[in-house]
């Protein structure tokens, strides 16, 4: 998709009003590049120069918001200008009131993917992008995946703690749900430990395709179903294992239906929990019918496991 | 390991809402940070402020780690909950959409005060006050 950064050189007093007329255009929100940075408030040990020099060099403010290519855009930029200039008759000093726009294509933002290197997770797995070429040791199962747009790739703390707990609680034969599949990572990862089937649900169509498209990719059709639904509504289906890499609201909202789907003896496997949110979990998890087996940690995130 | 600051990037995104769009993909892509994890962990700190927007600023270390602290919505976010609007006016020269008092201006510039390093709470007040009137928001006694 084609985008158009529009850049505006203002001044520190007239961020919030300069803001306002891009969220007004329609922007989703806004970038702000300033001195105004105080780095007494966060956890480092050094800073790299040239940071602190980018830092000190921006004397002027800069605002950037984005608008998708549309016909009406040439409108929507005169507007911004003419708003910007009107901004001293408010009594706000609009600073060099420049206003600059620079055609965007969403590829350009992709950079984080030469990251994305395929990472060994637990004793089994190894999830691979894409886009890399890796040889499987003896015993490693390869879960490939091209997360495009929706939640999961294992790198994140949450994702990593609930492939850990699939190959330590699993067992082949198994019946699996996946609430809230994301890219399908979890639901595929089941699949190559030898789940029986695995039902894989989201409520985002995005998440939906996506999961679709990479259960493909790692040739586990004839296992994995995806649907899209709102966490277990309408679902009838008994499972050995339920995991739901969700948040905390949402795992609340959950866990009745959870009772009902788990088969006795079943497990519960639940990660997207910040630290802070765990004892809303734990009070509802002390009032059902489930017992707690165990319970990761992984820096600000949590993740627990539950017994039916 | 010693965490090392690769760069700091601000933004003003709606509480609970992030996605990898513009502006959190490009502002955050630059810098090679995975960009659904950190609209995961912003969605789930701000869901409770959800219809506000955050200034939120993200620091990136030199493995692409990052942390992030929110701060108070901007003052237009703030004047436009106070007015009761859901947008500025077109064209706020001329036509006015609401009225705020000057209490009003003054408890928003308390709020921001901290964020905001104005100097004094009459600075504060008139930038807000500008901000205002830069809406189509009347400012009165």
């Amino acid at each position: 998709m084609k985008w158009v950064e529009i850049q505006i050189k203002t001044s520190k007093e007239a961020v919030d009003a300069v803001s306002n007329i891009l969220y007004d255009v329609g922007a989703d929100g806004v970038v702000i590049e300033d001195n105004d940075i105080d780095i007494a408030g966060f956890d480092w040990d050094y800073v790299d120069e040239d940071v602190l020099e980018n830092i000190q060099d921006n004397m002027v403010t800069t605002v950037k918001g984005y608008l998708v290519q549309s016909p009406s855009l040439h409108d929507k930029i005169s507007l911004i200008k003419e708003k910007v200039n009107r901004l001293p008759e408010y009594n706000l000093d609009k600073g060099p009131g420049k206003v600059e726009t620079i055609e965007v294509d969403d590829e350009e933002w992709s950079n984080w993917k030469k990251y994305y290197k395929p990472m060994k997770i637990g004793p089994e797995i190894v999830v691979k992008p894409k886009w890399e070429n890796y040889i499987p040791q003896e015993g490693e199962k390869v879960v490939e995946l091209d997360p495009g747009m929706a939640f999961g790739t294992g790198t994140h703390e949450t994702t990593y703690m609930c492939i850990n707990a699939l190959q330590k609680y699993m067992k082949a034969g198994m019946d699996i749900i996946d609430v809230g599949c994301g890219s399908g990572i979890l639901a595929i990862t089941a699949a190559k430990l030898g789940a029986n089937h695995v039902l894989a649900l989201d409520k985002d169509d995005v998440a939906v395709k996506v999961a679709e498209e990479n259960i493909k990719l790692n040739h586990v059709e004839d296992i994995v179903t995806v649907k899209k639904n709102n966490l277990l509504e309408g679902i009838e289906l008994e499972a050995n294992l339920i995991i739901a890499n969700i948040v905390a609201d949402a795992i609340i909202r959950l866990m009745p239906a959870v009772e009902k789907n788990l088969k006795d003896g079943g497990l519960f496997v639940t990660s997207g929990i910040i630290k802070e949110r765990q004892d809303d979990v734990m009070n509802y998890v002390y009032k059902g019918n489930l017992s707690l087996k165990e319970r990761m940690e992984m820096g600000e995130w949590v993740t627990l496991v539950l017994n039916k | 390991m010693a965490k090392k600051i690769t760069a700091f990037v601000k933004l003003q995104i709606p509480a609970g809402k992030a996605t990898p769009a513009p502006p959190v993909g490009p502002a955050l892509g630059q810098h090679g940070v995975n960009i659904m994890g950190f609209c995961k962990e912003f969605n789930e700190r701000t869901a409770n402020q959800v219809g506000l927007i955050i200034p939120v600023v993200i620091t990136v270390y030199a493995d692409r780690s990052f942390s992030f602290i929110t701060k108070t919505p901007p003052a237009s976010v703030l004047l436009k909950r106070a007015a009761g609007i859901e947008s500025g006016s077109p064209e706020p020269n001329k036509k006015k959409v609401a009225k705020v008092t000057w209490d009003k201006v003054r408890e928003i510039a308390e709020l921001k005060m901290p964020d905001l390093n104005a100097g004094s709470i009459e600075a504060a007040m008139r930038m807000i006050a500008g901000t205002a009137r830069s809406m189509g928001i009347e400012v009165v006694d």
